[in-house]
């Protein structure tokens, strides 16, 4: 009987690897091995404009100076403030979004198709959209604003401030269905039988939002802003495209900045250990969210 | 409510699962397929023998996409014509210096054996050549032939003794402007920038009533690589420089290159131009231009023919063109710039990549790109050519522009400098309250740093 | 009462942002070069057809778009291929190191794509892959492997487990019992992986622009960047291509959404 069990078991795990496998390995060649050979480049000292350097072992001195670069604080403070708007902006729209495309009405598809439109187009060229909106001489924000009097038309992209939030508006307005797709998915496993329930108790309908929709939606909520955050911390395309780090650095975020030093200015060591420094930082954050989530996440929600 | 009872599947025949999972592999080769298939074709060389008794050769010519693509169809046809065992690939990254430059450096860096023909950036010798991606030209591109292009051009292609680009097009900042409004006034065209800006003040006062969009001045000072010349050409017209003369130090400290940026953040920016030339490129700040809202517009060579093409300017036939001014009379810079052909130090070709340099770079060839798509000439001879200047007569002036035009500095470290240069000017345009001497002596700390970094190895 | 005022205020207020810049975009494309340079502009194109000519036939964009095709729909089917086991065994088996695993996963895709950018370049090149549209689809099916992998197992989780077990009673085999019970069970969750990946490798733009050098192989977000020219914003061009670009995607989300937010939902499975 036991043996019988374990046999059983053992069948089982046999299937479970045959299952893992495919997919671990396809991510341990393409995704892990590059990973862990660009961690071992970040502790080398290499730059292509002067190959006499060599590639000498340097520790963790590329970290160190990382540490006291200026450019890179500026380019932590930005992202940091990306990271922060943008994934609580692109959450509170694609909570409202989710919540609007659950609903029952007529014309939902072609509702549920405009608002993936955002997502569906592609970085590089919603960034040049935005950038063409808001252009100083003929963009739309101007004349939605101003109209006729184009004398009064603002240079938007040339204030550092508003530069900032240009980039951030528009990777909430690119990316809030992604999250409203993973929250929409959270929303469609709540029982409706609780709803009822609740209605029966007399709960109105902010009540039931507060005290059913919201609790069971925490683990998508979560997972959202877990993928969100990820992204925002890796922001590169829109400010390639948008505005280059500038004005005056405004919009210089870590990513970036890893961008440059590795692949424009040949730096290999050190925008290797940039990466790894925002992958260390994401990991962080991600551990905190994880926790957060519980055992909620990969685990049944209701017995 | 539309959803399936789950006993209603499990009565279905298991194989139809097993045929959903096929029909799934099935479609998935059908996408694949022509991956393959099609990389088969392309790559190997068309026609089974050639005519010709040399082996075929397929050259890959990295490059960004060119605006006159059809030009640049008939040329390389040609080319293949005349040297039937030769046919070329091009390889095309975005019109961007940096973006190009960071695509092909990719491959460089990884030695790719497959890329033979390249456009270098005047700026990127020193690197490529330090980082030994580009092959030394100087058994085959012989001083002789040298003295036929124009001297500043050849300049920039060497590095440490050793020639590595023959010039494709080269480069300078010009000043642009309204010949109409300024011969209104009774101007001509300005030799300092105080008097640029006092003739702009005074057509402004004339012109605000019939163009209230009108700006004195448009220019690129996004934070971006064309940022570095835009500024160059200040600080040098002021006498300062980037860099020490000796070329071992960054000098933004000097007293005339903290003023010339000094001048631009007070009298330029929001004043003289509208504070959106932060934000511009050459594309926008040429648009500006061509709008009619700007008296005057630092662009390079290529600007003129688009100021006169009847579509797209509103202002053709109204535009004069002259050398940039300075902050006293004869101490105007105007930045070099432009594209060289260089051969990959990985190329297994290196003699048919020559004979294709040697094609685009002739006489013949350099004739029709500026005949056809208006593009500068770098050789000597075709700035007196009849037939060049019937349909670019400003060419006759711009020689001597070229002559002079000031290098950005030279160092195989450059792209990194770049970026310490753009980000001090850009800050020190677009911050308000920024300490300028501070920001400067940061830049040049920055600066040095990397070069004895580049010293010391040597 | 309430309930509808909100739901017509979130519907117009969610669509109308979404649309508003993408329209302006559209209108764009109608218009002439003088009317997209002239300030202010005016609202309404006076209805030319000059940037899709530009778009589709200088540009050749209906090629790109047919890379990308083949580069997006590999993707999509390899990624579920590998993913939907992978999810399964992770949602409901037991795997020594399931955490590990998760962890794993989790942890590469947190990993900044320009930094295995590099790897991953000289990985293709020793495999032929460079200048191949397989070259991107690998990294693609690697990358978006752990959000998918995520998606479906939680959604796995979620699934009744009771006809599972039956099934198994019954002699099915793990495999049997995902493919013939909990799969028809996860449609939602499966579309909605697969749009998550289809729009991800319909947009990607740094590896492909990094991997496919040679436009015979290049995917629309690299063909569309190469329209700057080095005179002018192609303002028209772009606006006629994204509109073009967009609409493949539009047709897929229309012709999916019924699967993507079916009738499922746990009540009534349980019922």
């Amino acid at each position: 009987m036991i043996r019988a069990h374990s046999l059983l078991r053992h069948r089982e795990g046999l299937a479970a690897w045959s299952m893992v496998a495919p997919a671990l390995l396809v991510t341990m060649v393409f995704a892990v091995y590059p990973v862990l050979d660009s961690l071992w480049l970040s502790l080398h000292h290499i730059f292509v404009g002067i190959p006499q350097l060599g590639s000498p072992f340097v520790g963790l001195d590329n970290y160190v100076a990382l540490f006291h670069d200026p450019v890179a604080r500026q380019a932590l403070v930005v992202t940091l403030a990306f990271v922060l708007l943008s994934t609580l902006l692109e959450l509170a729209c694609g909570l409202i979004i989710a919540l609007v495309i659950h609903e029952r009405f007529r014309g939902r598809g072609l509702v549920r198709a405009a608002i993936l439109i955002p997502w569906a187009i592609p970085t590089v060229v919603a960034s040049q959209l935005w950038r063409y909106i808001f252009n100083d001489q003929y963009g739309f924000a101007n004349l939605l604003l101003f109209g006729d009097r184009v004398t009064d038309y603002v240079p938007w992209l040339a204030y550092p401030g508003v530069a900032f939030a240009v980039v951030v508006l528009t990777d909430v307005w690119k990316t809030s269905s992604f999250a409203a797709l993973l929250i929409l998915a959270g929303l469609q496993v709540i029982p409706h039988d609780l709803y009822d329930a609740a209605r029966v108790d007399g709960a109105r309908m902010w009540q039931r939002f507060w005290h059913i929709t919201l609790p069971l939606l925490k683990p998508a909520l979560l997972l959202a802003l877990l993928f969100r955050t990820m992204d925002a911390f890796r922001v590169f395309d829109l400010v390639f495209v948008m505005t280059q780090g500038g004005p005056g650095d405004a919009t210089q975020t870590l990513q970036f900045y890893g961008y440059q030093t590795l692949f424009t200015e040949g730096r290999i060591g050190y925008g290797s250990a940039i990466s790894v420094a925002v992958f260390l930082m994401i990991l962080a954050l991600s551990l905190t969210y994880l926790r957060a989530m519980g055992s909620n996440l990969l685990e049944r929600r209701r017995p | 409510m539309r959803w399936i009872s789950p006993t209603q599947r499990i009565q279905r025949p298991p194989q139809s699962y097993a045929g959903t999972v096929f029909r799934w592999i099935g479609l998935l080769i059908l996408i694949l397929l022509p991956c393959s298939t099609g990389i088969a074709c392309a790559e190997s060389p068309p026609g089974a023998a050639p005519a010709s008794s040399k082996p075929h050769v397929t050259l890959r010519f990295v490059s960004w996409k060119p605006d006159h693509a059809r030009v640049w169809e008939e040329v390389l046809a040609d080319f293949t014509r005349t040297h039937p065992h030769i046919s070329v690939v091009r390889e095309l990254a975005p019109h961007s210096s940096t973006a190009y430059h960071d695509l092909l450096t990719q491959k460089l860096k990884n030695r790719d054996a497959t890329v033979d023909v390249f456009f270098i950036d005047v700026i990127w010798v020193p690197e490529f050549a330090a980082a030994g991606w580009a092959r030394p030209l100087d058994d085959i591109f012989s001083p002789a032939m040298r003295q036929e292009f124009l001297p500043a051009a050849i300049e920039v292609g060497q590095y440490d003794t050793h020639v590595y680009g023959v010039p494709s097009r080269i480069d300078a900042g010009l000043l642009y402007y309204r010949q109409d409004l300024l011969a209104k006034y009774g101007f001509i065209a300005p030799a300092t920038w105080p008097e640029l800006v006092r003739q702009a003040e005074t057509v402004l006062a004339g012109e605000r009533q019939t163009n209230p969009l009108l700006q004195g001045y448009s220019a690129q000072f996004k934070q971006y690589e064309g940022l570095v010349c835009n500024m160059l050409e200040f600080v040098e017209g002021h006498g300062g420089s980037l860099m020490r003369p000796d070329g071992t130090g960054s000098a933004l400290s000097s007293p005339d290159a903290l003023a010339a940026v000094q001048f631009v953040r007070d009298e330029v920016i929001g004043r003289l131009t509208s504070r959106a030339a932060l934000t511009y490129q050459e594309p926008e700040a040429l648009s500006l231009f061509l709008q009619g809202h700007a008296i005057f517009h630092r662009n390079w060579p290529y600007a003129w023919e688009l100021a006169n093409n009847q579509t797209r300017s509103t202002i053709a036939g109204q535009v004069g063109v002259a050398p940039l001014p300075g902050f006293s009379p004869g101490r105007a810079a105007a930045a070099l710039g432009g594209w060289l052909y260089g051969i990959s130090a990985y190329s297994q070709h290196p003699d048919e990549a020559w004979a294709l340099i040697e094609f685009l770079s002739s006489q013949a060839v350099q004739k029709k790109f500026s005949r056809e798509a208006g593009i500068a000439p770098s050789r000597e001879a075709l700035f007196s050519d009849p037939e060049v200047l019937a349909r670019s007569p400003q060419l006759r002036n711009q020689g001597a522009v070229l002559h002079a035009a000031t290098p950005r500095p030279r160092s195989p470290v450059y792209p990194a400098i770049s970026h310490l240069l753009q980000r001090y000017f850009s800050r020190a345009l677009a911050v308000d309250g920024l300490d300028l001497a501070q920001e400067a002596a940061i830049t040049d700390a920055h600066i040095d740093r990397l070069l004895a970094l580049t010293k010391a190895a040597r | 009462m309430t309930r509808r005022i909100l739901l017509a205020g979130g519907i117009l207020a969610t669509v109308g942002l979404s649309l508003l810049p993408f329209l302006w975009f559209v209108l764009t494309s109608f218009k002439s070069q003088t009317e997209i340079e002239a300030a202010p502009p005016p609202w309404w194109p006076s209805g030319s057809l000059g940037f899709y000519r530009t778009a589709l036939f200088d540009h050749h964009l209906f090629d790109y778009a047919l890379n990308s095709v083949v580069v997006a729909g590999a993707t999509t089917l390899l990624a579920l291929l590998f993913a939907i086991p992978a999810a399964y065994a992770l949602a409901r088996l037991t795997i020594p190191g399931k955490q590990g695993i998760l962890a794993v996963l989790l942890c590469v895709s947190m990993f900044p794509q320009m930094a295995i950018a590099g790897p991953i370049w000289r990985l293709l090149d020793s495999l032929g892959g460079l200048n191949h549209r397989w070259g991107v689809v690998l990294p693609y099916v690697a990358l978006t492997l752990p959000l998918a992998i995520w998606i479906l197992a939680s959604f796995f989780k979620e699934l009744p487990p009771e006809l599972e077990d039956a099934a198994r009673v019954d002699g099915c085999g793990t495999w049997g019992t995902l493919f013939r019970i909990t799969l028809p069970l996860a449609t939602p969750g499966i579309f909605t992986a697969a749009i998550l990946i289809l729009i991800y490798a319909w947009n990607e733009f740094f590896f492909a622009l990094l991997i496919l050098t040679q436009p015979e192989q290049q995917t629309l977000p690299v063909g569309i960047a190469l329209f700057q020219g080095e005179f002018t914003m192609p303002w028209g061009e772009l606006a006629a291509a994204s509109v073009v670009a967009t609409l493949p995607l539009i047709g897929v989300v229309l012709l999916c959404q019924r699967w993507i937010v079916s009738g499922l939902s746990a009540g009534a499975v349980k019922g």
